[in-house]
């Protein structure tokens, strides 16, 4: 069913392939033009095949924050000053709709890009919209997570579902025919146990569930990630640094004329002659990644007092250097964070439990039963997506059937903003 | 697959097509079982490795030799925002319709292309100096003192040059990073540059602007609330504890880009 659903937007979405349509969805028909799966998760979608989507100033939207004051207002470090409050957005429209979660990737926040391109499309389509940031972004940590150790899928989902609850109790007199649900990457995994606790709570019945580009085995997620860092550079001899990309954009911008960030940036600069090697584009992904992994040791280590960055007892305050500390932080990459973090705080409730056992308990395994028996939920995701490993689409298969759609490109996430995709998305939510 | 990447490429054009073919990951083997093209596999990997540790720590060796003292200053700088400059543009964006925001931004606007103007002829920037003289003209007198910033509009877009830029042309590094307050990131070239682009315009008094402030404060509330108003950024955005440190490598990053172009 979805294959065809797919197959009518592809129809309906893009004039420039209907000369070449097929039944499955291979790389020529689906039209994406960048086939390079670290490009595509850099850059996405090159701005003239993306859908139209609400323009900022049309909608009705406003910043939001959370006060869960039972998770550590008394022990919260005072750096951590602006966190003790949980930020969302709310986008409404002016009479009863729909509404949709949106739940933020690894270490994104309610408000980073990706968020906020899926609000625009689901506000457009005429939906009331809330956007999440991940279990694993710095101001959910600190603000909305009991335990302050993101990681443990169906802890994080619980601390999900009370923000959830909580927003929708904050804003009661909002007019709502439905709920809805969807994620990306982490997110998407972050959804599927939310729908779970949902099926035994009620406070939403959620309608539909999307998981869009969900990883499926964390530990291979995050062990392809942290080999993004292990790539081989070719630097000339030069230490690995972030002003290559710098400078690199200095000749391109020379060229050009003048300096122009704009959506298309990435892909401009890919078809010049300035143009990143994969594997330097590979380290980025890695690095972007990385970077998230280093606030979530630092953030998570203080507040929990472990000692592991940030000694027991020193005092930190506004003017505390922290460099020190994040080069600490920085070398943890996150199979050290799940080793020297996670799991010791999992094997209090599970003595002598292996990581291998952790893994199994927090990725979509833990879940095939009810995903395989629950029609609500769909999946989204590429056969060159980053974060999978071999079995992985297997797994997908056989737990969803018809309600999966494997895209032939767009590495990761990188085609979400492609308007078959869309079309295909709002077409499921329709449904 | 060839025939494939040939007929995306028939169907999107030429120049995508250079990207599809010089692109090193295309050789998508599917996997029989499963389709799954392994992305990971086009890649060298060097156990024990680590580029991002390397990378990121360098990224944060900024000479800050003032660091405490910014770092007081940069969580001033957080807290007022917070507490008056953003309450102070909410208010603003209430009370006033959008094309006379829009008018008011336009119009500070302009006033800023004569600094730039100055600064391009001290780069010798010919070309870009005449494009700059062409959207003070175009705007000042089509536009009634700018307010409706046609010049955008004719293809002529902003270009901001500042003294800084102009001492950083010319060699003149950037020494130490610096936070000023309400202004917020710099370092002291660039807040030396700051300096001379304000006495520029001061001494200019071009439509009498300079001179008006002194005696109408509410002109440079205006300019100040403007300023902000035109400011995408806000406190906490980057989400993260390093918050401080991420800024002052994105500043300097940014500003090495700048006089570069």
């Amino acid at each position: 069913m979805l294959r065809l659903l797919s197959l009518a937007a592809l129809l309906a979405g893009l004039p420039l392939t209907l000369s070449v349509q097929a039944a499955s969805i291979d790389a020529a028909s689906y039209g994406y033009p960048i086939t390079n799966a670290f490009e595509a998760t850099i850059g996405g979608t090159p701005p003239e095949l993306r859908p139209a989507v609400a323009n900022d100033e049309d909608i009705d939207q406003a910043d939001y924050r959370l006060n869960l004051e039972a998770v550590r207002a008394e022990t919260m470090p005072d750096i951590f000053w602006n966190g003790e409050t949980l930020p969302y957005r709310l986008a409404q429209q002016d009479g009863p709709a729909p509404l949709i979660f949106i739940i933020a990737g690894t270490g994104a926040q309610y408000s980073s890009g990706k968020p906020e391109f899926l609000k625009k499309l689901f506000y457009a389509a005429g939906y009331h919209v809330v956007q999440l940031s991940s279990p694993t972004s710095y101001d959910f940590i600190t603000a909305a997570s009991r335990r302050a150790t993101p990681g443990i899928s169906s802890d994080d989902a619980q601390d999900l579902y009370r923000v959830m609850e909580a927003i929708k109790a904050e804003h009661s007199e909002l007019q709502v025919t439905s709920y809805n649900l969807t994620g990306y990457s982490l997110g998407a995994l972050n959804a599927a146990f939310v729908s779970q606790i949902d099926d035994s709570k009620h406070s939403f019945n959620f309608k539909r569930v999307l998981m869009l580009n969900p990883p499926v085995d964390l530990l291979t997620s995050v062990g392809n990630l942290d080999r993004l860092s292990r790539v081989e550079l070719d630097l000339n001899g030069k230490p690995p640094s972030f002003d290559m990309l710098f400078e690199r954009l200095a000749h391109y911008f020379k060229e050009k004329g003048r300096i122009e960030v704009d959506e298309a940036l990435i892909f401009d600069l890919q078809n010049s002659k300035e143009r990143l090697s994969t594997p330097a584009m590979a380290s980025l992904v890695g690095s972007a990644f990385r970077f998230s992994v280093a606030d979530i040791v630092y953030t998570s280590d203080l507040i929990n007092k472990r000692g592991l960055i940030t000694p027991v007892g020193m005092e930190i305050d506004y003017s505390t250097e922290l460099v020190p500390f994040f080069k600490k932080a920085a070398a943890c990459n996150f199979r050290c964070y799940a080793e020297q973090h996670l799991l010791p705080l999992w094997q209090q409730h599970n003595i002598g439990g292996t990581l291998a056992q952790l893994d199994k308990q927090v990725s979509l395994y833990a879940l095939e039963n009810y995903l395989k028996t629950s029609p609500k939920i769909s999946v989204m995701t590429n056969a060159d997506d980053l974060i999978l490993g071999p079995g992985d689409l297997s797994f997908l298969r056989r737990t969803f059937g018809e309600r999966l759609t494997i895209y032939p490109l767009g590495g990761h996430c990188g085609n979400l903003d492609y308007r078959v995709n869309t079309d295909a998305m709002l077409e499921f939510f329709r449904g | 697959m060839a025939k494939h990447l040939f007929l995306t490429a028939l169907l999107l054009g030429s120049s995508l097509a250079n990207a599809a073919q010089s692109s090193p990951a295309t050789n998508n083997q599917t996997d029989a079982d499963e389709g799954f093209t392994a992305p990971l596999q086009s890649l060298t990997f060097i156990p024990g490795l680590d580029n991002f540790v390397a990378a990121s720590n360098s990224a944060m060796d900024v000479y800050d030799p003032l660091e405490t003292w910014n770092r007081g200053v940069y969580q001033f700088n957080y807290r007022l925002d917070q507490w008056v400059m953003l309450p102070a543009v909410r208010g603003y964006t209430y009370v006033t319709p959008k094309f006379a925001r829009t008018g008011v931004s336009n119009f500070f606007s302009n006033l800023g292309d004569l600094p730039s103007l100055g600064n391009s002829l001290l780069q010798l920037k010919g070309e870009r100096a005449m494009r700059t003289t062409a959207r003070l003209l175009f705007n000042t007198i089509l536009g009634v003192a700018g307010i409706w910033d046609p010049a955008t509009a004719m293809g002529l877009p902003k270009e901001r040059e500042d003294f800084g830029q102009t001492l950083g042309y010319y060699g003149v590094p950037a020494g130490a990073y610096l936070v000023l307050p309400v202004y917020g990131p710099s370092n002291l070239r660039d807040t030396s540059g700051l300096v001379v682009d304000t006495l520029g315009e001061q001494s200019a008094n071009f439509l009498n602007v300079a001179e008006e402030s002194k005696r109408h404060f509410e002109i440079s509330l205006l300019r100040a609330i403007d300023t902000r108003y035109t400011t995408p950024y806000r406190y906490g955005q980057l989400n993260t504890p390093f918050e401080y440190s991420r800024v002052r490598y994105l500043y300097t990053e940014v500003r090495k880009l700048q006089i570069a172009e």
